[in-house]
């Protein structure tokens, strides 16, 4: 390169580290990142050391490039630390590369850097798939002028502030100030005996009446909390206490715009820019079940064009740039809660996971007390609810009514609200179900049924031409119980009768079919109470979720290798408390207990899963033993003097056709 | 209650004799409803009804006279099928009892319904 003799050995030695770097970063490149550089010019170029995840902005790089020839795109993946540079024809990425190469600029925090560039066959980056904002969350723009913007910052006094830092200057942590109750960092709770005096500051009385009545928020905060966050600040991922606060959290930021951080418990990210001057509202599943926080850092990766509006970071990497963050003031007004949570996110609310939770029974009077507990108390308390989104009859087991011989006399244990009592005039049927309530539903419509425990079905022996069991048998707690009830059946049977049997399936995903329930959660958006309704289980139209690879997961059968043991019912489960499930996710585990969120109008008929919003009511929670591919038609083998005649999936549920021999 | 379900009800419990069937039936309040005739429901009805237990609990009720039996060719009798569906599905009990022959327990039955659910102590599984 140079034809200086006596410093052609320095240059070289200088040279030789400088292809050492170049070939040191092409490796990195491909072991790391899958990029493949080649050695023959192309149109682009990967330009490692340029890239957003080491603070090289594309403010900065463009000209940079620009000197070299005409930029068709400049790529800059996000927390990467290169991009890609194409040109508009190779000749121009060639000169970049000449030219460019173990260039020396400066990042944004005035470091100097080297860039690294290599010819790539394309400039590639895989596509993000599209991201909604979390459900219930919305930000609200310009919602206070710059003027008030100034008082209000001004309004803070932090120097009274007892800190917590001993007098210290923060640099390590934000600063935060309370008023109306304090808030515990110990417990992350506060502490509801002992408000604050003066409450919230007058400031803020006449912009909150604003709010409440332009819509933006619903209900009068009582508590507000000011953090100060600094440019290398954050906060880490957190839900707000459960039993602390109300649905609605409203946070106000001042001073600097930041992107915060949403994480769903399945994984998935959403970053979120919250613009200066803007409203954040959390409401439902972005306040109860979704984690927020901002990560420690001085810049933020932000959309290029059009300024900083709010709402999901772009995935368009052509389109991104860093922001280096101001000092953000934020104001979070929040209402405490005087009683126990009661949302539909169990498994993260400290109110309902504090109650004791139940766990899997080892006798039979556990079995039963669990089941009384879980099963029948909750029915009789959501019998009209759970009617009401009962209304529809499964095809399936229409067509089995229906293909019976006019005349014949069929029982239907676990009757519920009747739903099939009715179904084929033809028939004699009688309901039978373990509560009242739902039997009394059953009266009102003029149909024959009693109350009466499946375990011990008060009906004659061998008269019966067919009985069917629709989605009872998983309120079962033993494997034991379970087999009990199909006995009963086929006791009821004469011979040649036919029963029906649906369960509730672990496996949600049949044949490669993909739940409908998941893709329904996504959409609705802002409409979180669909999301705690009942609408997923057997009795409706929809399926439930599960793991990816639930489908070929191994699967206990219970039923058969229990009962052989004697009994025992707990001996082959490894964990005894029950998990809470949490609606609308996978099933993790076979016995477990499903929340019920019951709705503020009970009778009123509502359509399957469509709800207006409403104050959320309680939940209760109901036991299930879902059963496993197999599970059931295994257990049904086991009875004697019985012929499995169809065995198959329909809806999320395993459902058996057998016969009385 | 329909005095046809009433002739289906059994008391089985596992441990507990095998005689749980018929269930006295003492009637306080009682309906009459009126349910289309469809004779060829009813006659299928008739090989299933269990007629000692039927006699007894229409005695107890002090209602209207029934046949002793089925009598021949009853598929073609409107006069005795329109009796028997009177009696089986039009006959209504709101309140009353049921007391099983065995253990002599007793199961309410209010607003039609009867609620056969046993104790605890009654319940062997």
């Amino acid at each position: 390169m140079d034809s200086d003799h006596q410093s052609s050995y320095k240059l070289n030695k200088t040279e030789k580290k400088f292809l050492r770097k170049q070939i040191k970063a092409r490796h990195t490149l491909l072991r790391h990142e899958g990029i493949e550089t080649v050695s023959y010019a192309t149109q682009s170029l990967v330009v490692a050391n340029g890239g957003l995840g080491n603070n090289v902005s594309r403010n900065q790089l463009v000209p940079v490039l620009e000197k070299c020839g005409l930029v068709d795109a400049l790529l800059m993946p996000p927390s990467k630390p290169y991009s890609f540079v194409r040109y508009k024809t190779a000749e121009e990425a060639k000169e970049a590369y000449v030219t460019l190469n173990g260039k020396e600029i400066v990042d944004d925090l005035g470091q100097k850097i080297i860039l690294y560039l290599n010819f790539v066959e394309k400039a590639q980056w895989k596509e993000l798939g599209l991201q909604a904002l979390p459900p219930g969350l919305m930000v609200v723009e310009e919602i206070i002028s710059s003027e008030d913007e100034k008082i209000l910052l001004e309004s803070v006094n932090w120097t009274e502030d007892i800190d917590n830092h001993n007098g210290q200057k923060c640099l390590k942590h934000r600063r935060v100030k309370h008023f109306g109750y304090e808030f515990r960092y110990e417990n992350n709770n506060v502490d509801k005996d002992k408000p604050l005096p003066g409450g919230l500051p007058d400031i803020w009385d006449s912009i909150l009446e604003k709010w409440l009545k332009e819509g933006f928020i619903k209900h009068k905060p009582d508590q507000l909390t000011v953090n100060q966050y600094e440019p290398g600040h954050g906060i880490p991922a957190h839900i707000d206490t459960h039993s602390a606060f109300e649905d609605e959290i409203v946070s106000l930021s001042l001073g600097s715009e930041i992107v915060m951080d949403f994480k769903h418990p399945d994984g998935v990210t959403v970053p979120v820019m919250l613009p200066r001057r803007s409203l954040l509202v959390m409401t439902g599943e972005s306040r109860y079940l979704w984690t927020h926080g901002i990560t420690p850092r001085k810049f933020d990766t932000v959309q290029a064009s059009k300024g900083h509006r709010s709402g999901i970071i772009t995935s368009d990497v052509g389109d991104l740039t860093l922001s280096k963050r101001g000092i953000r003031t934020s104001f979070t007004f929040r209402k405490v809660r005087q009683t126990p949570c009661n949302c539909s996110y169990p498994l993260v609310c400290d109110s309902q996971m504090k109650e004791t939770p139940p766990s899997f029974p080892e006798s039979a009077r556990e079995a039963s007390q669990l089941e009384r507990e879980y099963v029948h108390r909750v029915y009789e308390e959501i019998a009209e609810h759970f009617s009401s989104t009962r209304h529809t009859p499964w095809p399936r087991v229409v067509d089995f009514l229906k293909a019976l011989p006019s005349g014949s006399l069929v029982a239907d244990v676990g009757c519920g609200n009747g739903k099939y009592l009715g179904i084929n005039k033809e028939l004699y049927m009688v309901g039978c179900d373990r509560s009242q309530n739902l039997v009394g539903i059953c009266r009102e419509r003029h149909l024959e049924a009693l109350v009466g425990d499946a375990l011990a079905v008060p009906l004659r022996s061998g008269s019966w031409d067919a009985c069917i069991s629709i989605a009872v048998t998983h309120h079962l707690s033993t494997a034991e119980r379970r087999v009990a009830a199909l006995q009963e059946l086929v006791r009821l049977l004469r011979p040649g009768g036919m029963a029906l049997i649906y369960v509730w399936a672990m496996e949600q995903e049949y044949k490669k079919k993909k739940s409908k329930y998941l893709r329904e959660n996504r959409l609705r958006q802002g409409k979180e109470e669909e999301i705690h309704s009942d609408a997923a289980e057997p009795g409706s139209l929809g399926e439930q979720v599960p793991d990816a690879g639930d489908q070929d997961a191994p699967c206990r059968v219970s039923a058969v290798t229990d009962v052989r043991a004697g009994g025992g019912s707990a001996s082959k489960v490894t964990d005894a408390k029950l998990p809470v499930h949490t609606n609308r996710t996978s099933f993790r585990s076979q016995d477990l207990l499903v929340p019920w969120h019951r709705k503020g109008n009970p009778g009123r008929d509502e359509p399957v899963g469509a709800t207006e919003s409403r104050a959320p009511g309680p939940v209760f929670h109901r036991y299930y033993h879902v059963f496993c591919a197999g599970e059931l038609e295994e257990a049904c083998r086991t009875l004697s003097h019985v012929r499995v005649l169809q065995s198959y999936y329909d809806q999320g549920n395993w459902c058996v056709v057998l016969q009385k021999v | 209650m329909k005095l046809l379900t009433h002739n289906l009800l059994s008391l089985h419990v596992r441990g507990v004799g095998p005689r749980g069937f018929p269930l006295r039936l003492q009637a306080a309040e009682v309906r009459i409803n009126p349910v289309e005739f469809n004779p060829d429901f009813v006659a299928r009805m008739i090989p299933k009804v269990e007629w000692a237990a039927l006699l007894e609990a229409v005695d107890t009720l002090h209602l209207v006279e029934v046949p002793k039996g089925p009598i021949e060719r009853y598929e073609h009798d409107e006069k005795f099928l329109r009796q028997m569906h009177h009696v089986l599905l039009e006959v209504d009990v709101l309140e009353g009892t049921l007391q099983c022959p065995e253990s002599g327990c007793l199961f309410p039955i209010s607003c039609g319904i009867p609620n056969m659910l046993l104790s605890d102590e009654e319940t062997k599984t």
